[in-house]
């Protein structure tokens, strides 16, 4: 309800405006601010949830823009048939970008974006047979139908009211799709993988296939929003889509905040009414002095409400009040357009990261007005905790073999032709002193390293060369040594990212929300309060996962891991740090895993734990396995004593 | 009555009569060019001699007795940047008419708003053909782009017949910018060079912002070209010569009247000495009127040489013919402005000639093939490359038809 | 033949003018993971500076100043935009603010030295040497001696000097480094001091052979950065080998193919080289641990 007015608001706005005003420049102002608007929208998935920056938006836009223009020019076809495909272009160069660029992470993204719209703005320059490069190309206005037999009005605001309705719907479609699909497990994956990769690809959400995916929405939107712009400003030139433009994009993403509907939306509307702020002196001073007061307010209030924060703020109120001064004294702004922009980016990176809006509903809340986020599903069935699959009973071949595996790095030989046979059912312990390998065995066996040697057979297949979301979608779940959780998520959403395997819907369904997608939402969360039941932490569902202590983080981990339906569970020091309690909770919990059928190994230093669960130890030395058995007979080992405590003991005690 | 205190009351009277029309409404008129960029020396001059016409104009009481008010906007020489300025100059500040367009794509683009609204466009540096034929009859009614620069079918046919009539050149190679500008001027240059019965040996192309010319350069020596015919601004063209100088290989530079920029004549130094390129004003004062104006602009904006002559003098004149036109039709609408204009009965003295019904109903430019006279850069400014052309009742060449 | 080798030599200039701009993006990222988005703008300022400079005292006194405000500028980067990025290991944070400073000092540099391209003076006779039939400005030599220079000083100093071998120590391990009482901080500070020295450096050589003006820097940063990725982050001859590779194909494809392409085969060897492999021609891949 609390979202409903002001939605409504909203609505009834962008429809009356064009009555309230009917200036065609000014309408024409806020058309282009609604095509920004669509561009950002699609942005934030990118870098507002990816969180990776992507400077070759303007090259997106601009083939959209030029799939129109040379339709127009070359085959007659109108803006109906120029917005789809615009839009299909667009989504191809961006797939055709993002698949090699996103396979290395780093701020690769942003230089193969950069390198990518220099390419197309040249082409677009060069290829002058096709866009009639440098001399541009002109478009007629597009027209709905001719509505004048009812309603008297000139041609020109027909055409100029029409326009801004097929905008407007368009615009309303794009919210709706993006927040439709945010709010399903894409926008679920788009935070995880953010979070902590590693984990995402352990949990079989392929971190890789939703960046590209992301991508491509965006490229689709911007595409489509490139259609709109043509047949808005009715000429386009390459020199409409350089480089400047990408950084307008992600300065309206930045300041208007990210992660929400609204930020993008008045970032865009800033970036389009910057240039006439600033080519007004007398409203740009307004506009600075309004800020100003703006920050003394807000400064002031959270300097009263939070006096330890009086240093923090003393900073940005300042430069507020800095940058009003100087607006006095300057007597033209239009020169320093750029240095405006340039200054408000780093201001934002400083001191506003979520953005305006952002600061603003953070000020919400701090006041206590804030509207609680909107959860689906407050009711939950019981259900069974544990997936369909039966676990693997050939109790003849080992479930996973390990053969003679070498993991070398440069010099180092962390894994020096390592046997392991572990038996369906069994909870297999590793242990080892530290630096023995124990983890690298983990990142081998899950994918994460590839061996340099040596075979690994799971139900008789080698997973050697598979990658990590491979290898999980087979079957193989995993715990961190240091825990990997998705912070901002909540426990609730922690599990259902394990549970995304299950999914059979496509992005199409998530963005469309139908029935079989909801179906399947529901039985997912349904599922995963029920795992939440079994490690005892669904009382705290809804809480993020980074508030939690931090033994109940690693229980959380487990409930992840089980969502996965595994068959294999590698359990990568569970225990480390856990208080006396919270180590039986532990033990017991894996006992109840165990009798589940599941089978797994565990490395461990507490050899309580070890002794008491483990149905089989082996044990690593710098790389090499010394000894495997019953943990007893492991425990009594001579090599075992030698390897934990030194050879002077095993001298002593012989 | 003593007669002075009659003329004290007649003075008072006066005053107080002419009070309403100093509070006056004034007249707004646009002002798009580019200020920033490769072309904006061209612009800079362009709107400083404009600008200078007006003070002119407000000192004497204004148009209509009301000032004259510019509206400033720079277009950056990009087209959709132009197409936006002239929106805003439309529908936000509501211009009776707007002067201006460098940049020849500029003009282009932007143009068809003018003509849709009915509002005048006085072109007074953009020298592309087709500028003022792009709303012809019969398909648009009336025309309101106007222009008072030598439109580049003149200058093609002047560097056509300056290299191979006058001095013997037959293997020219031309080298354009990619713009609208330098686009067009080629196809008019292979157009009067067709009419000469020579081909070009090579046809090269360049972007706004290179700096390297060399591959360009070296085609066109492999192709055995004997003149290099230029169609660009300033500072890529500074780059040829440039560029000429490094390869040790060096040819005589003919090219359009942009060859006068400033920024070609410093960055090219000495390397730029001896190209020639049509004028239709030189920094001379070798008329009255000519040498008040040179004065008056080195006063108001304390330099010597003015960066771009040409563009200084045809904003300063086309400022002129619009205020003759408003005075002539009585008021600021559109269409009588644009009849005022072709049916102009006052001759206006201007900087570049002077006009005498410049423009009619289906001829809109105000310059004639034989007002430009070749300029030649020497020693870092532009001098008459043939004296004789300017000398004597030479020195103003009025329109003559065709 | 004449015209290949034409190409060929000015092709060379212009490739070690990339191989320097690349060289410190390398001396950034090694230390800090980070790289400056502004670099070509760094360039540019130096070339704008020593312009501004050249007029009263020479090329030659010219050069150390232009070499400390470079190194001035890479710290102003540091300290505004970097620092308080890695401090929250936000990586999107410091990409936008090296973009956001560039855009401000290009901004700035227009509005300091005007939009207008400028003409450095050079410090060499402007008139083409003939190296068999192939013109070469002296200018050209110089480019790739000075280029070469500065790499190998900034090389020698990071192999022989103390403050050197912190630089070395803090790229391998920042975290090992400031647990031995390395100030890590510092030294990132120092790399982009370096690294800014050797763009502006880069500038001045670069200046003289074409022209000087604010808008030089973005395109050059891209190429730099073609040719980083090309060479690979992490080698340093590969680089070189990159920028040159990088400078000879612009020219041959602006002269076979058509001057407007000329950016687009450092650019597509850009994407090429990032989709298979991805440390570069020269780079090492490294397995990273987790």
């Amino acid at each position: 309800m609390r979202t409903t007015l002001p939605r409504l608001a909203g609505l009834v706005a962008l429809a009356g405006f064009p009555f309230l005003v009917s200036s065609p420049y000014y309408l024409h102002l806020v058309v282009l601010i609604m095509i920004y608007s669509i561009v950002t929208l699609g942005l934030d998935v990118v870098f507002g949830y990816t969180g990776e920056v992507s400077l070759g938006h303007s090259a997106l836009f601009g083939i959209g823009a030029y799939t129109a223009g040379t339709l127009a020019l070359h085959l007659g076809i109108n803006f109906w048939w120029s917005l789809p495909l615009g839009a299909a272009f667009a989504t191809a160069f961006g797939a055709l970008l993002a698949l090699p660029a996103l396979r290395v992470t780093g701020p690769y993204l942003a230089m193969v974006t950069l390198a990518f719209a220099t390419i197309v703005q040249i082409l677009i320059n060069e290829m002058t047979f096709l866009t009639n490069g440098p001399l541009g190309i002109s478009l007629g206005r597009p027209q709905v139908f001719d509505w004048r037999p009812w309603f008297k009005m000139p041609l020109r605001r027909m055409q100029d009211l029409q326009f801004y309705y097929v905008v407007a719907i368009l615009l309303l479609l794009t919210i709706l799709l993006i927040t439709r699909l945010l709010r399903s497990r894409y926008g679920r994956a788009f935070e995880a993988l953010r979070d902590s990769p590693i984990a995402c690809d352990c949990m079989a959400v392929s971190v890789y296939r939703h960046k590209v995916l992301a991508f491509m929405l965006s490229a689709g939107f911007a595409g489509l929003a490139g259609v709109l712009f043509a047949y808005s400003e009715l000429y386009i030139a390459p020199e409409n889509f350089g480089f400047d433009l990408s950084i307008t994009f992600l300065l309206a993403v930045t300041v208007g905040g990210r992660k929400s509907r609204a930020g993008p939306i008045i970032g865009a509307a800033i970036v389009v009414f910057l240039p006439n702020l600033l080519a007004d002196i007398f409203l740009f001073r307004v506009a600075a002095g309004v800020i100003a007061a703006a920050s003394l307010l807000g400064g002031g209030f959270t300097a009263l409400r939070f006096p330890e924060k009086r240093r923090t703020v003393a900073m940005p109120v300042a430069l507020c009040v800095a940058f009003f001064a100087f607006s006095l004294l300057l007597r033209s702004i239009t020169d320093y357009k750029l240095t405006v922009f340039g200054l408000m980016i780093l201001f934002v990176v400083y001191y506003l990261p979520d953005g305006i809006y952002g600061f603003v509903r953070q000020g919400f809340a701090v006041i206590g007005l804030a509207a609680p986020r909107a959860r689906v599903g407050e009711q939950h069935r019981e259900s069974d905790a544990w997936g369909t699959a039966p676990p693997a009973t050939d109790v003849g071949r080992p479930l996973l073999d390990v053969q003679a595996v070498v993991m070398q790095f440069g010099g180092l030989r962390a894994l020096d032709r390592v046997d392991l046979a572990v038996r369906a059912g069994s909870v297999h312990g590793l242990i080892g002193p530290n630096g023995s390998g124990k983890s690298t065995m983990m990142n081998v066996l899950t994918g994460i390293y590839v061996p340099t040697g040596g075979d690994i057979a799971f139900e008789g297949r080698s997973i050697v060369g598979d990658n990590s979301s491979v290898i999980a979608a087979r079957g193989i779940a995993r715990t961190f040594q240091n825990v990997q959780l998705f912070g901002e998520l909540s426990l609730i959403e922690n599990v259902l990212v394990g549970l995304h395997h299950g999914f059979r819907g496509t992005m199409l369904d998530a963005a469309l929300q139908t029935p079989r997608e909801r179906r399947e939402e529901a039985a997912a969360r349904d599922r995963a309060m029920s795992l939440l039941r079994f490690v005892g932490l669904d009382s705290v569902a809804k809480e993020q996962a980074r508030n939690l202590p931090y033994g109940k983080q690693r229980l959380l981990e487990i409930a992840r891991a089980l969502a996965l339906d595994p068959k294999l569970l590698l359990l990568d020091e569970p225990a480390a740090g856990l208080t006396a309690p919270d180590i039986e909770e532990l033990m017991t919990i894996i006992r109840r895993v165990r009798d589940h059928g599941v089978t797994m190994i565990l490395i461990e230093h507490h050899m309580d734990v070890v002794m008491s669960v483990c149905t089989t130890v082996s044990v690593l030395d710098f790389g090499q396995k010394i000894a495997e058995g019953a943990p007893a007979q492991v425990q009594r080992d001579s090599r075992v004593i030698a390897a934990y405590l030194g050879a002077t003991h095993d001298a002593e005690a012989a | 009555m003593r007669p002075t205190r009659r003329a004290a009351i007649v003075t008072i009277a006066l005053s107080v009569l002419s009070l309403p029309a100093l509070a006056a409404d004034p007249i707004k008129v646009g002002l798009s060019g580019p200020f920033t960029g490769g072309s904006a020396s061209m612009g800079v001059s362009m709107r400083d001699g404009v600008r200078l016409a007006v003070a002119e104009i407000n000192k004497a009481g204004g148009v209509l007795g009301r000032p004259i008010v510019l509206v400033e906007r720079d277009d950056q020489a990009k087209n959709e940047i132009g197409v936006q300025v002239t929106q805003e100059l439309i529908n936000k500040e509501q211009v009776v008419a707007t002067l201006g367009y460098i940049n020849t794509g500029v003009a282009l683009a932007s143009q068809r708003f003018y003509e849709e609204a009915e509002i005048p466009v006085i072109n007074n540096v953009a020298t592309g053909s087709v500028i003022t034929q792009q709303f012809k009859a019969p398909d648009h009614e009336h025309n309101f782009v106007f222009r008072t620069s030598a439109n580049d079918k003149i200058q093609s046919s002047m560097i056509a017949n300056e290299a191979v009539t006058r001095q013997g050149f037959k293997a020219p190679a031309i080298l354009a910018d990619s713009t609208n500008y330098g686009q067009l001027g080629r196809q008019d240059l292979e157009a009067a060079l067709a009419k000469l019965g020579v081909k070009p040996v090579a046809e090269e192309k360049f972007n706004i912002g290179d700096t390297d010319m060399t591959s360009q350069l070296l085609r066109a020596k492999q192709a055995g070209a004997d003149v290099i015919l230029t169609y660009g601004i300033g500072p890529e063209l500074a780059q040829i010569a440039n560029g000429m100088a490094k390869l040790g290989w060096k040819l005589p530079i003919i090219g359009s009247w942009t060859l006068s920029m400033s920024t070609f004549i410093d960055n090219a130094g000495p390397n730029g000495d001896g190209a020639l390129m049509p004028q239709t004003f030189i920094q001379l004062p070798n008329t009255p009127k000519r040498k008040a104006f040179i004065e008056a602009y080195q006063a108001a904006y304390k330099i010597d040489r003015i960066p771009s002559p040409v563009s200084a003098a045809q904003g300063y004149d086309s400022m002129l013919l619009l205020a003759a036109a408003i005075t002539q039709a009585g008021d600021t609408d559109g269409n009588d402005i644009r009849n005022a204009l072709e049916n102009l009965k006052t001759k206006v003295d201007g900087v570049v000639t002077v006009y005498d019904h410049p423009f009619s109903a289906t001829d809109h430019e105000a310059i004639s093939s034989n007002i430009p006279v070749f300029g030649l850069v020497h020693g870092a400014r532009v001098v008459p490359a043939h004296p004789e052309d300017v000398q004597g009742d030479k020195a103003v060449r009025m329109k003559t038809e065709g | 033949m004449l015209i290949l080798a034409q190409l060929v030599a000015s092709g060379i200039a212009v490739g070690m003018i990339y191989g320097v701009i690349a060289f410190g993006y390398q001396l950034t990222f090694a230390t800090s993971r980070t790289l400056n988005f502004g670099q070509g703008e760094a360039l540019m300022l130096g070339s704008l500076v020593g312009w501004t400079l050249v007029a009263y005292t020479g090329y030659l006194i010219m050069l150390p100043i232009v070499l400390a405000f470079g190194m001035l500028q890479g710290a102003v980067v540091e300290r505004l935009g970097v620092r308080q990025a890695i401090r929250t290991k936000s990586e999107s944070g410091w990409i936008m603010a090296t973009i956001a400073l560039g855009i401000i000092f290009r901004n700035l540099a227009e509005n300091i030295w005007g939009r207008d391209e400028l003409k450095f003076p050079s410090p060499l006779p402007e008139t083409p040497l003939d190296v068999a039939g192939v013109h070469v400005l002296p200018m050209e030599i110089a480019i790739v001696v000075g280029a070469v220079a500065i790499m190998l000083a900034i090389e020698f100093f990071n192999r022989y000097s103390i403050y050197g071998k912190a630089v070395i120590a803090t790229a391998d391990d920042r975290d090992a480094a400031g647990l031995v009482g390395i100030n890590t901080s510092l030294v990132i500070t120092f790399s982009y001091a370096l690294s800014s020295m050797a763009a502006a450096f880069a500038g001045v050589l670069i200046a003289p052979v074409t022209l000087t003006g604010a808008t030089m820097g973005g395109v050059l940063g891209l190429k730099g950065f073609a040719v980083a990725i090309i060479g690979g982050l992490t080698s340093g001859i590969g680089v070189v080998v990159g920028g040159l590779i990088l400078g000879i194909t612009e020219n041959l494809t602006g002269f076979y193919l058509s001057t407007g392409y000329k950016d687009v085969p450092g650019l597509v060897l850009l994407l090429l080289v990032l989709s298979f492999k991805p440390s570069g021609l020269f780079g090492r891949a490294a397995i990273k641990k987790v």
